[in-house]
């Protein structure tokens, strides 16, 4: 389905079209995507794969709202991004996507339940409520009994669970998930895929899985999009 | 994001850096307490200088003297300097010789305070009351027992002289017809025990003026520490000086110096003069003024042997004594309705021609320089603040730089630019508060031992008891130091809010 597009818009979670991002200078630029075009249903689960450098974190980064492209248009969830104000933006970070990182990047001076809040905390629900909606995500993961431990006193698995409940807390459209199992070993990996893609499922999510892990991307993915040199190349 | 999370977030990240936070807030702490004891005390002192000034109407009151002044002088043909000079030098030295020459013909006249000029000064607007000051010399007999006093009019009002009555009381009205008698002279009439002094109270004590010629003569006094003499010594002594012009040229003078005496005593208008006496039931006596009265109070005698009269009492008796009369008395005090309207006053006391004298001005310099002491001090406190400030600054750039990591995640998770910069600039503002509200209190609790320290070395160097303290804290004192601090630490916190709210959240992720 690369580069083709879809006629039921309702049914298109993410469309990309010629997406293109250079950094640096003018002098020195680096092109990290070259005219990228990817449309993903509703639903589907896709993995990226490609080498160090390819480009698969800049268009996850582009895809959940952190970054802007520079040039080409892209549609994230029924949003168009570039016509998003600075606000409506982070919104759309808080709401409509969910994003999984490698390093886990929780805060470790907060407690994996205050961790897990974050997302609503910005949102603006009340107290009471993201606490619970946060116990029930931790619980949901298996983390129940270490609602109010930090990141530096819990495994790495633990606080991937801890990222994948954050991730997941307000119930995204779009889960965006960067190497998520690169730091864990192979059990630990299977158990947090496995999370991932329970909800994906019970939401009927969007997964966009970066990976290096040709298995896991054939055993958890609709479909395996490569990059290579900033291109899609199948 | 809820009001309520704006402020616990802050909090949190404080807490994190436990040192961090409390350095720098002891820095703003550190600021706010000299803002506030410089307020305070600045404050507290301009109230001791009015409340001090306000005692016995102190700045109220204008104190008008006679006025000498140089008339008929000639004018003066043009002096010339000899020797070689710069024009600077020659010119001074014409002037003083200019000013010597025309003071050879002029005359000294004096304006006196005539009991027309004082019904005068009575008259001016803003003038409450008229106070004669006067100060003389008489005889008293208490039975048949004379003795020389001095004699001085007293106020009805003056705290401090009624606080010195051991015996009786004070004045009840300024034109009682009633006098207070010292310790000292009860003693020397005879009355010796503490008993004998209440059967004092309410006896009749005639006082006498001799009179005073207003024609030029000689007037004899034997030179001694002790004042006063009896009648007959008086008595001689007026006769040794109406006898000294006939009995010139039994001196040992030259005879331009005898004509020179001559000359001086050349008989003017000749003015009636007589001994004036009255009987006064004596209402009180008083003690002499111990060492702090000395040093602390103005106003009341301080003679040993002496009566004391009502003021306007004292001007009728000392009006109705021809010579007297024709010279008028040397001080009157004015009472004005307002401190505003004293130098107002003021000007038209000199504008009647009459020398005038208001403790306002000096109380106005007072006050400017401990407005510019204590102005400088609040400056200095401001700097500190500004001090603590750049050290906020430094501190919030340096968490916002540690913390990139933390914000890259806030903004991963739905954080606007607007949520984090509220972030930071509530942080300034909460140590701003802490740093005020400490500031303030431990000013407030360093007042009571400084107010202290400051009373003992007043009372050890001026013998002055002071009533309030010299350190006060009205709110706005509290509310100024509070918006202040957390208008500054605040502004502190602006720049690396800023720097917050651009942090790239791709880069910040990136960051270890």
């Amino acid at each position: 389905m690369t580069g083709s597009t879809s006629t039921d818009e309702a049914c298109v979670a993410i469309r990309a079209v010629d997406l293109i991002k250079t950094y640096g200078t003018k002098v020195a630029p680096v092109e990290a995507l070259r005219g990228v075009s990817l449309e993903i249903e509703a639903g589907e689960r896709i993995a990226l794969l490609g080498k160090s450098g390819s480009g698969k974190s800049t268009l996850l980064n582009l895809l959940g709202g952190l970054d802007h492209a520079s040039s080409g248009g892209l549609h994230v969830g029924g949003h168009d991004l570039d016509q998003l104000s600075r606000r409506d933006l982070a919104r759309f970070r808080s709401a409509t996507v969910g994003m999984i990182f490698q390093s886990f990047n929780l805060i470790y001076s907060r407690t994996s339940i205050e961790n897990v809040e974050l997302p609503m905390v910005f949102a603006g629900r009340p107290p009471r409520e993201r606490r619970e909606s946060a116990r029930a995500a931790l619980e949901s993961v298996g983390l129940a009994d270490r609602l109010n431990h930090r990141p530096n006193q819990m495994s790495g698995g633990e606080n991937q669970r801890v990222a994948v409940a954050r991730a997941l807390v307000n119930r995204p459209k779009v889960v965006l998930a960067d190497e998520p199992t690169g730091n864990l070993d192979s059990q630990t990996a299977r158990d947090v895929m496995g999370l991932i893609l329970d909800h994906v499922r019970r939401h009927n999510a969007t997964l966009v899985l970066v990976t290096h892990d040709e298995e896991l991307a054939a055993t958890c993915t609709d479909r395996v999009v490569r990059l290579k040199d900033g291109r899609l190349v199948s | 994001m809820r009001l309520t999370d704006l402020l616990v977030m802050p909090v949190a990240s404080l807490g994190q850096q436990k040192l961090r936070t409390m350095l720098t807030t002891l820095g703003v702490i550190f600021g706010a307490f000299v803002l506030a004891a410089s307020l305070s005390i600045k404050e507290g002192v301009q109230e001791t200088i009015d409340r001090e000034s306000r005692k016995n109407d102190y700045s109220r009151k204008v104190t008008v003297f006679p006025k000498w002044d140089v008339v008929g002088s000639k004018p003066v043909s043009e002096v010339i300097v000899d020797g070689t000079m710069s024009p600077g030098r020659r010119e001074r030295i014409r002037k003083a010789l200019e000013e010597q020459e025309r003071s050879k013909d002029a005359k000294r006249t004096r304006l006196d305070l005539s009991k027309e000029r004082l019904e005068k000064l009575a008259g001016l607007p803003h003038v409450q009351q008229v106070i004669p000051i006067i100060h003389d010399g008489g005889l008293v007999l208490l039975g048949t027992r004379p003795e020389g006093v001095s004699l001085d009019s007293g106020s009805p009002e003056d705290d401090a002289f009624l606080k010195r009555i051991i015996a009786g009381r004070g004045f009840l009205a300024p034109d009682e017809r009633g006098v207070l008698v010292s310790e000292l002279l009860a003693y020397r009439l005879g009355i010796v025990n503490d008993f004998d002094l209440q059967q004092l109270i309410g006896r009749p004590l005639r006082l006498e003026l001799q009179g005073r010629s207003s024609s030029p003569g000689f007037s004899v006094s034997i030179s001694r520490r002790a004042s006063g003499g009896d009648r007959e010594e008086h008595i001689a002594l007026e006769q040794v000086a109406a006898q000294l012009p006939a009995a010139l040229d039994r001196f040992d003078l030259t005879e331009e110096e005898v004509e020179a005496l001559r000359k001086a005593i050349r008989p003017g208008p000749v003015v009636e003069s007589g001994v004036i006496s009255e009987d006064f039931p004596v209402v009180g006596v008083y003690r002499r003024k111990n060492e702090e009265e000395f040093k602390g109070n103005r106003g009341s005698s301080q003679a040993d042997i002496s009566v004391v009269l009502p003021y306007l009492t004292a001007a009728d008796l000392y009006f109705r004594e021809p010579g007297r009369r024709e010279q008028g008395i040397d001080q009157a005090v004015l009472l004005v309705d307002e401190e505003l309207n004293v130098k107002d006053v003021a000007r038209q006391v000199e504008g009647l021609g009459l020398d005038a004298r208001a403790a306002i001005e000096f109380i106005e310099r007072e006050r400017l320089i401990y407005d510019l002491i204590f102005g400088g001090m609040t400056c200095v406190a401001g700097v500190a603040l500004l001090v603590s400030a750049l050290g906020i600054a430094n501190t919030m750039l340096m968490s916002v730089l540690e913390r990139q990591r933390e914000i890259g995640i806030m903004k991963a998770v739905g954080a606007d630019n607007r949520h984090l910069q509220f972030i930071f600039i509530i942080e300034g503002g909460l140590i701003g508060l802490v740093g005020a509200a400490v500031g303030l209190l431990l000013a407030y609790c360093a007042s009571f031992p400084a107010d202290t320290w400051v009373r003992s070395m007043i009372m050890r160097d001026i013998k002055m008891e002071l009533k309030g303290s010299i350190f006060v804290f009205p709110p706005w004192i509290g509310a100024t130091v509070f918006a202040f601090t957390v208008l500054v630490t605040t502004l502190a916190a602006y720049y690396p809010s800023r720097h917050a709210a651009r942090v790239d959240p791709v880069t910040a992720l990136r960051h270890e």
